[in-house]
This record gives C-alpha cells, sequence and structure tokens, in this order.
C-alpha cells in the first residue's frame, strides 16, 4: 500500500548498510579534526610505549649506579641520571605505565560508577534521587585533591588504594552530567515501552538507558582521563601516591629533584614535560570527541 | 526573591552536617591514630597504660557517638576545640594560614581573570584562523601542565637568569606590601595560568555560542560600533558561565593548593591539611575539610545570588 512514494523509499532502504564502519568513522574523525586526531595519535604512542617499556627502555629504571649520580643528558644517557644515578628516560618510560594505568583504571571506574548512579537516579527519581543527590552534594563540596588525600590517607597507598582514591571523587561529577541527560531519556516512550513489557528496573537501567547516555559518558570518561593523570602526579608528589623506588612522573619531581634543581635541571624538567604532554594529548582528544559528539555538554 | 534566599541558605546547613558528619566517621576508620603515631615518633615502647592513658586525654576513649555529639555541639558553637598535635586552639592555627590562602586565591583569580577574557573572547572573534588556535593550545597547555612543576619551573628560571630567589619566608601585606607582593606573585602565577585556561576555555565557547544569537545580528544591523556590540550585547550575556567557574575555581583555591604550596614553602591551608591528615590530627583535619567545604558551599550559595542581580531574567521562586 504505497502512500507516498518517498517515505516507501525510505522505508524499504536496508539500514544496515548506512551505517558507516568504525574504521571510516575514525578516519572521518581525523579528518575532520586534526588536533583531537593529533591527541589520539599521542596516546596510542604512549599506550605502545607503556606496553613494550621492557624493550625500549635503554636501562633498568632501578638499577642503581654512584658513580654516575646526576649526570647530564649525554649519548649514554639521553636525558641524563638522577640522584641515585638511575636513567631518567628508562624511569620516564616506566613511568608512563604508571600513569596510564592509573588514568585508564580511575578514569573508567569513575565514569561507569558515575553513570550508573547517575541513570539509577534519574530513573528511580522521588527519594532515590533526593537522598542520592544530597551525597553527591556532600562528595561535591571537597575540592578534588583533598578528598583523594583523605581516602589514600585512609586506605594507605599502594597501587589499587591510589586508584580508588582518584575514582572516588570523579563519580559525583560524572554522576551529576548523566543525570541530566538520563532525565530526558526516562521520558521517552521506548522506556515506558519497556516496563510495560514488565522488564526488571536493572534490565532497564542498563539495556535501555545506559546505551542512550554514551555520548556524556565518553565525554566524561575521555576529560576524567587526563585529570586523573594529574591527580596521579600531584599525590605522588606529595608522598602519597606511588612509592619509591616504582617509577612515576609525580615521585621522580619529588624531593631531590627540587633538591637538585640548580645543578641538574634535567631532573625537574622531563618529568614535568611528561605530565603535560600527556594530559594535552588526553584534553586534545577529550576536546575534539566532545565537539564532535555533544558541544553543548560542558565537562567541569 | 527574599523567601528564596532564605531558603537557599538555610539548605547549605544540612550539607555542611552531611561533611561533618562524613569526615568525622572516615577520620575514625583510620587504621592508627595520633596517639599510636606520637608515641612511634619518640621510638619508645609505650606501655598499653599509656597508650589508653593519652587516649583518655584526648576523650578517644570514650563511645563514638559521644564524641561525635560533642564535636558537633561545638561546632554549633562554633567551638573548633583543640589541635590534638599542637595544643592550640584549632581557630589560631587556621587564621594565619587563612589570610595566606585567600590572599592568594584573591591573586591567582586577578591574574586568571585578566588573562582569560581578553583572551577568550579574541579567539571566539577570529574563531578557526592561527589566533584562535594559538589560543586554545596555550589554554589547553595551561589545564596539561601541572602547576607545582611549573611553580618548580618558574623558581628554576629566576634562580639561573636573575640568580635571585624569591623570599621564602611570609610577610602580611600590612607588614610590607612589596616583600609580601615579590614572594607571592609567583605561586599566583603558577596557580593563575591553569585558572586562566579554565577560564579562557569558558569565555571563548560562551562568546561564541553568543555571537550566533539573533539581537548581535541586529544590533549589527542597525549599525553600531563593534566596540558597543561586543561589550554591551556580546560580553555581558556570555559572562554567565565565566562567573561560574571562576567562582568555582576560586573556591577550590582555597583549600586545593595542597601541592603548590608545598613547593612554594607556603604556610597556607593546604600544607595545614596535609600535615594535619599525616598526623591524624581528628580535630585538626575535622575542621579544615569543615572550612574548605563551607567557603565551597557559600561561595555556591553567593554564586545564585549573583545570578539573579546579573541576569535579571533569572527569577527564583
Amino acid at each position: 500500500m504505497a502512500i507516498n512514494p518517498l517515505i516507501d523509499s525510505i522505508a524499504e532502504a536496508p539500514a544496515a548498510e548506512a551505517r558507516p564502519g568504525w574504521v571510516s568513522t575514525m578516519l572521518t574523525f581525523a579528518r575532520r579534526r586534526p588536533l583531537g586526531a593529533v591527541g589520539a595519535l599521542v596516546v596510542i604512542l604512549m599506550l605502545v610505549v607503556a606496553v613494550s617499556a621492557t624493550y625500549i627502555a635503554p636501562y633498568d629504571p632501578l638499577a642503581v649506579d654512584f658513580g654516575g649520580m646526576l649526570a647530564p643528558p649525554s649519548a649514554g644517557h639521553w636525558l641524563g641520571t638522577d640522584s641515585f644515578g638511575r636513567d631518567v628516560l628508562s624511569r620516564l618510560i616506566y613511568g608512563s605505565r604508571t600513569a596510564l594505568l592509573v588514568g585508564f583504571g580511575s578514569a573508567l571506574l569513575g565514569a561507569t560508577a558515575g553513570a550508573i548512579l547517575g541513570v539509577g537516579s534519574a530513573y528511580f527519581g522521588g527519594k532515590v534521587d533526593l537522598s542520592l543527590q544530597r551525597l553527591m552534594d556532600v562528595l561535591l563540596s571537597f575540592p578534588l585533591i583533598v578528598l583523594a588525600l583523605a581516602i589514600v590517607a585512609i586506605l594507605g597507598n599502594n597501587l589499587p588504594n591510589l586508584i580508588m582514591a582518584i575514582t572516588i571523587p570523579m563519580i559525583p561529577r560524572c554522576a551529576l552530567v548523566i543525570r541530566s541527560s538520563a532525565l530526558s531519556i526516562r521520558e521517552m516512550p521506548y522506556v515506558d515501552a519497556a516496563r510495560a513489557c514488565g522488564f526488571k528496573h536493572t534490565r532497564i537501567i542498563l539495556r535501555h538507558m545506559l546505551p542512550n547516555v554514551m555520548a556524556p559518558y565518553l565525554i566524561m570518561l575521555t576529560a576524567f582521563l587526563g585529570q586523573a593523570v594529574l591527580l596521579e602526579a600531584s599525590l605522588s608528589f606529595l608522598g602519597l601516591g606511588v612509592q619509591e623506588p616504582t617509577a612515576a612522573w609525580g615521585l621522580m619531581l619529588r624531593g631531590a629533584a627540587v633538591e637538585f634543581a640548580e645543578t641538574a635541571p634535567w631532573m625537574a624538567i622531563f618529568p614535568g614535560l611528561a605530565i603535560s604532554l600527556a594530559v594535552f594529548a588526553f584534553n586534545l582528544f577529550g576536546d575534539s570527541l566532545r565537539d564532535a559528539l555533544d558541544p553543548k555538554l560542558r565537562t567541569l | 526573591m527574599a523567601k528564596y534566599i532564605v531558603k537557599r541558605f538555610l539548605l547549605m546547613f544540612p550539607t555542611l552536617v552531611g561533611v561533618a558528619t562524613l569526615i568525622f566517621f572516615l577520620m575514625r576508620v583510620v587504621p592508627g591514630d595520633i596517639v599510636e603515631l606520637r608515641f612511634a615518633g619518640e621510638s619508645s615502647f609505650a606501655s598499653e597504660a599509656q597508650l589508653a592513658q593519652e587516649r583518655a586525654r584526648f576523650g578517644l576513649d570514650r563511645p563514638l557517638w559521644r564524641q561525635f555529639v560533642e564535636w558537633m555541639w561545638g561546632l554549633a558553637r562554633l567551638d573548633f576545640g583543640r589541635s590534638m598535635w599542637t595544643g592550640a586552639a584549632i581557630s589560631e592555627e587556621i587564621k594565619l594560614r587563612f589570610m595566606l590562602s585567600l590572599e592568594l586565591a584573591v591573586m591567582a583569580t586577578i591574574v586568571a581573570v585578566l588573562l582569560a577574557i581578553p583572551l577568550g573572547v579574541i579567539a571566539a572573534l577570529k574563531q578557526d584562523t592561527w589566533v584562535d588556535y594559538a589560543v586554545r593550545i596555550f589554554s589547553i597547555a595551561g589545564i596539561a601542565t601541572p602547576s607545582f612543576w611549573l611553580g618548580i619551573v618558574l623558581i628554576l628560571g629566576l634562580l639561573i637568569i636573575f640568580k635571585w630567589l624569591p623570599p621564602m619566608i611570609y610577610t602580611p601585606p600590612w607588614v610590607d606590601p612589596w616583600q609580601n607582593l615579590a614572594q607571592l606573585i609567583w605561586p599566583a602565577l603558577a596557580v593563575g595560568y591553569r585558572y586562566s585556561a579554565v577560564a579562557t576555555r569558558m569565555t571563548r565557547s560562551a562568546m561564541l555560542e553568543v555571537l550566533r544569537e539573533d539581537y548581535i545580528r541586529t544590533a549589527r544591523a542597525k549599525g553600531l560600533v563593534e566596540k558597543l556590540i561586543l561589550r554591551r550585547h556580546a560580553l555581558k550575556n556570555a559572562m554567565l558561565p565565566v562567573l561560574t567557574v571562576i567562582c568555582i575555581e576560586f573556591a577550590f583555591l582555597m583549600g586545593g593548593l595542597v601541592v603548590t604550596e608545598q613547593v612554594f614553602n607556603l604556610n597556607g591551608l593546604g600544607l595545614l591539611f596535609v600535615q594535619s591528615v599525616a598526623h591524624r590530627d581528628y580535630t585538626l583535619t575535622q575542621a579544615l575539610v569543615l572550612l574548605v567545604a563551607a567557603v565551597f558551599i557559600l561561595v555556591n550559595f553567593l554564586m545564585d545570588l549573583m545570578y539573579a542581580w546579573i541576569d535579571p531574567r533569572i527569577r527564583y521562586r
């Protein structure tokens, strides 16, 4: 029964073919947002470096050499050595493992927990929403680093606890943004339909609502990546994050790096550059992703 | 409106009570209390009886709920008690540091506003030109650079280029304003750069949105001078989100400068907080966390009021 030839042709067109593959999606992204592509490239490069650290690092990052302490950059040690004679470049390379592990770990955990809480809060509404929002308000009234510091002090500092400490302050920030998107999704007919079908709450939340807040979720996730790396560096710098002798960028800036800053500036400069570059790349990528997915959303 | 203000003001208190409760019990979960820590520091073997005696002195032997009620009752009378570590009154401990942190936060805000608004406006006006790209890279770099590292580099630069180090001891501005400025301008610059980066991005995106509005086109069509369009029509309307960012960052600066203070050897609230957490100084940590949260909540409250004042369209009920 032809109602209108145009509508019929649209209805009959196979939907699956119109959907581009992920390779071409990525290529389009790279062409339209060159800055974001550069950021993504740097992130991928860092991932490669972190994974293959054992093969590309010229020295053992923990090998102490008291004969070659505080040596300036040279052909043997490209970025010099620190106050224990350890190779700065090798420690930077191994440090990327710590940074990326903490960065991806806590950003993923924080954004996911935040998304589930945000969607749940919006879906149930009423008392659940109100009490969750009050709890989030309380958590939000701490500066990021103050809350992370307090949690590290409570849990004790090892790597899993550090990731936990960075994750918790991120949860309310993500929950807030996701909740506001989820509020409008709750009113969608398909959610009503799902409820009418008698699906359980968990199923509606996980299968029907969560996939539809993917855009703000991804945006928050990428925004958290850089912040998490920065936070880890700050905590390690304070001596409350990763512990010596593990290689971590923030830790490399601590103590001797400041003491000998005048005579051995390479100790203080290169780890800082590494942190900046990593966070810079994450932010470039995250920004472009936001522009592409939802330019109105403000990630703060 | 008055009703809204009162309601909004009263709503601050449940949040504060929530913060107080959370931090009180969070501190109590920490393994190892101040008494153990102090005796461990003296590396002497204290008997159980001695430890118990010390605990009794701090009132740590009483049931948790009584400690909590007593602390809350003190708070209600604005009595924060004494620091468990130094024994000094907490209000005294905090007063000096609060001054320093406040001054630094104000200076960093000035640096940030002076940088952010012109840069953000220019970037928005010249969108997608090299000026815009330069400003954006400058601001993304500002967010990416840890301010404590920037502090180290600043000190290093002063030392190597000018063979000069900023003074390391705090002089209040009313004693010697120059000495004060010579010390605090560097941390203010280091922190202000990051702060300005956030504000620049917000200014740019808010301006971009406003510049596309119809009333801007109308203003241009009626032949208004570009300067006036920018100042009276565009900037005024773009300021709201920028103000939000500036206020939120300001509130965070009051307690969040933990790391930068370490680098510049500043005895501010952040440093005090790190020490108090390390010492398990329950009373001081609780008071500090509450103070930082209170500043944040208060700034948010004032922000809401300012919105209504700046933008007459916003009417609270």
